[in-house]
This record gives structure tokens, C-alpha cells and sequence, in this order.
């Protein structure tokens, strides 16, 4: 029972409940942030995977490109990741 | 581990978590001379490459039949000459680029690893003005230079009056792209590889110093098992870490070498 109530202690001081909600605003925002580049990464794999199944012959030009694409979106999330740090 | 958590002026007894008062005390405080962790550890990665490309390379041409060492070091030079250099900038152009393209590859890539390499588990190239911003900016240099050098001044009247957009959205598109190409790119590639080795560093540093902190720390025995929990998570993102590792090495060059690429090549 006791060792019950720590981790239920352990759990609201984790999620801040135990007093008034409170954090960083920061962490919505990279929140926010995330939403696009991760569909948008999930499209371009996606695509990728199915276009080397298509002609895996192709299969290295693919990959290359599907790397540029991933690096350009993601580029958008990281800097969410930074400004959540500066800001 | 005691080194970082008491670093601040905090007693470790009352309170776990104790904040600096700028995390750059952690990585910036001299210990010899002067000379500090980061300064020591990008001397060493220059070491390493050097190195790697002697014994792996120059006194490696001399044997007959390649050792195992030689034949791995030789396959990486290959990847970065066939698929980045030759493969990317095109084979006219592609091996005058090769040796800086290799240098940085195997530096980044140093530096990178280093974040998972017991004992030292920090990578150089999490601080922004160590590495990632300064070889943008050369990367900025070299891509502008020889688009000069290969198109005189049309690259950029190319950027700034695009001739294959209509003329209407001309100024716009080159307003666009004259802030994209000469802002955004040393930006974005300089932010890419600091953001993902410092969220990597963090992640790492989190899960396994609060695994430990809950396993070893004081009362009752009901926090071990989330202790444990993450000390295990912890480890799997450590395997994951060493693929980042690698990715961002690649992406870092194969991104240098694709805008040296569109500056030599005139798009039609």
C-alpha cells in the first residue's frame, strides 16, 4: 500500500498535478511544431518505401533522395527544438 | 557523474536537480591551462581522422592483399567519392570537391560517434560554434565561390531573375529564392546537425543520469523499478543514437555537396 502511494506521488509530481498546472509554454510550442514535419516525414518514407517496391532497381536513387527530403522537413521541427530552447 | 550535478553551487543532499546558471558552465569550465573539454576533444577528432586516412590509406597502399582495418577505411572513402562526390556533384566536377567532402564527412562523423563512445559520451558537434555552424559557413563560401567561378555573375542573376519562372512571378520567386539559397541553407544545415546531436546528448543524458539518480538515491524501494524502466529506455535510445550518428554525418555532406551541386550546374 505504502509503495502504492509513492509511485502514485512520484506520478502527479511527474505530471504536475499536485498543485496548479504549470511548465513552460515552450513545450506546446515544439509540440506544435512537430505536428508537420512528422506527417511530413511519414508521407516521404512512405512514398519511398513504395516506390522501391515499385522498381527496386532504382532503389539507391531513392534512398538518396528520400534522405534529402527527410533532411529538408525535418528542418522545420529541429528548429521548433531550438527556439524552444532560446525562447 | 557527481562532477556534473554538483557543478552548480548546490547541495546535492536536498535537492536532485540543480541548474547552472547557463548550461555552457558544463562544457566551457578550463581545466587545464585554459583549455577546456570540448577544445581537447575537437583536437582529438582532428587526430582521429588523421589518423584513420594514414593507416588507413597512405601507408595502407604498400600492402598487397588489404587487412580488415584498410579494406573498411578504404569502403568509406569509396561511399563518399562514388556516392556523394562523383554521385551527387556529377563526375566532371565532382572529384576536385571529393577531398573536402571526405574530410568533413569524417570529422562530422568523429564527432558525432563521440556521443556514444563510453567515457566521453559528449559529441563536438552539439556545440554550434565548435563545429556545425563554422563548416556551414564554409560550405556557404565554397558553394557561392564556385557558382561565381563556374557562371560569372549569371548565378546570381539566375537566383534573383529565375528565366525559367513566368515573368510575372519573377520578383517574388527570386525574392524567395535569393533569401533561401544565401540565408536559409547555412542556417538549416548549420541548426540540423547541432539540433539532432544535442537532443540525442540530452535525451540520453536524462534517461540515464535520472535511471540512475532513482536507482541509487534516497527512500523507499518503490522508485527502483522506475529507475530501472528508464535506464532500460535509455539503452535502446543509445542504439538509436549510433544510427543518428552516422545519418547525420551523411546528411551534413550529402547537403554540402547537393548545394555545390545546383551552384557548378546551371539549371536549364
Amino acid at each position: 500500500m505504502e509503495a502504492l502511494l509513492a509511485v502514485q506521488l512520484v506520478a502527479q509530481e511527474a505530471a504536475g498535478l499536485t498543485g496548479e498546472l504549470s511548465g513552460s509554454l515552450n513545450i506546446i510550442g515544439y509540440g506544435l511544431a512537430a505536428i508537420g514535419p512528422g506527417i511530413g516525414i511519414g508521407i516521404v518514407a512512405g512514398d519511398a518505401v513504395q516506390a522501391m517496391a515499385r522498381q527496386p532497381e532504382a532503389a539507391g536513387m531513392v534512398r538518396t533522395t528520400m534522405f534529402l527530403g527527410i533532411a529538408f522537413t525535418e528542418a522545420l521541427a529541429l528548429i521548433g527544438f531550438v527556439l524552444f530552447f532560446i525562447a | 557523474m557527481e562532477l556534473i550535478l554538483a557543478s552548480g553551487e548546490c547541495n546535492t543532499a536536498d535537492e536532485i536537480i540543480c541548474v547552472p546558471e547557463s548550461v555552457n558552465e558544463l562544457f566551457e569550465n578550463p581545466f587545464l591551462h585554459g583549455v577546456n573539454r570540448t577544445m581537447l576533444l575537437t583536437v582529438f577528432a582532428v587526430v582521429i581522422v588523421i589518423a584513420l586516412l594514414h593507416f588507413g590509406i597512405v601507408r595502407h597502399k604498400k600492402r598487397l592483399v588489404p587487412s580488415k582495418f584498410g579494406a573498411a577505411i578504404e569502403s568509406l572513402v569509396g561511399f563518399v567519392r562514388d556516392e556523394i562526390a562523383v554521385g551527387i556533384i556529377g563526375p566532371e566536377h565532382g572529384l576536385k570537391y571529393f577531398p573536402w567532402l571526405l574530410s568533413m564527412f569524417l570529422f562530422v562523423l568523429i564527432g558525432n560517434l563521440m556521443e556514444v563512445t563510453p567515457l566521453i559520451n559528449f559529441p563536438i558537434t552539439s556545440r554550434m560554434w565548435v563545429v556545425p555552424a563554422i563548416l556551414s559557413i564554409l560550405t556557404w563560401f565554397i558553394f557561392v565561390i564556385s557558382g561565381f567561378k563556374e557562371q560569372g555573375l549569371g548565378y546570381l542573376k539566375e537566383i534573383a531573375w529565375p528565366s525559367t519562372v513566368p515573368v510575372a512571378m519573377r520578383p517574388l520567386v527570386g525574392i524567395i529564392e535569393l533569401v533561401s539559397t544565401f540565408l536559409v541553407r547555412p542556417f538549416s544545415l548549420a541548426v540540423r546537425l547541432f539540433a539532432n546531436l544535442v537532443a540525442g546528448h540530452l535525451m540520453l543524458s536524462l534517461l540515464l543520469v535520472s535511471g540512475f539518480i532513482f536507482i541509487t538515491g534516497q527512500g523507499g524501494v518503490a522508485k527502483i523499478p522506475i529507475g530501472a524502466g528508464w535506464l532500460v529506455m535509455g539503452l535502446g535510445i543509445y542504439a538509436f543514437e549510433i544510427l543518428v550518428a552516422l545519418l547525420q554525418a551523411y546528411i551534413f555532406t550529402l547537403l554540402s555537396a547537393v548545394y555545390v551541386q545546383t551552384a557548378v550546374h546551371p539549371e536549364h
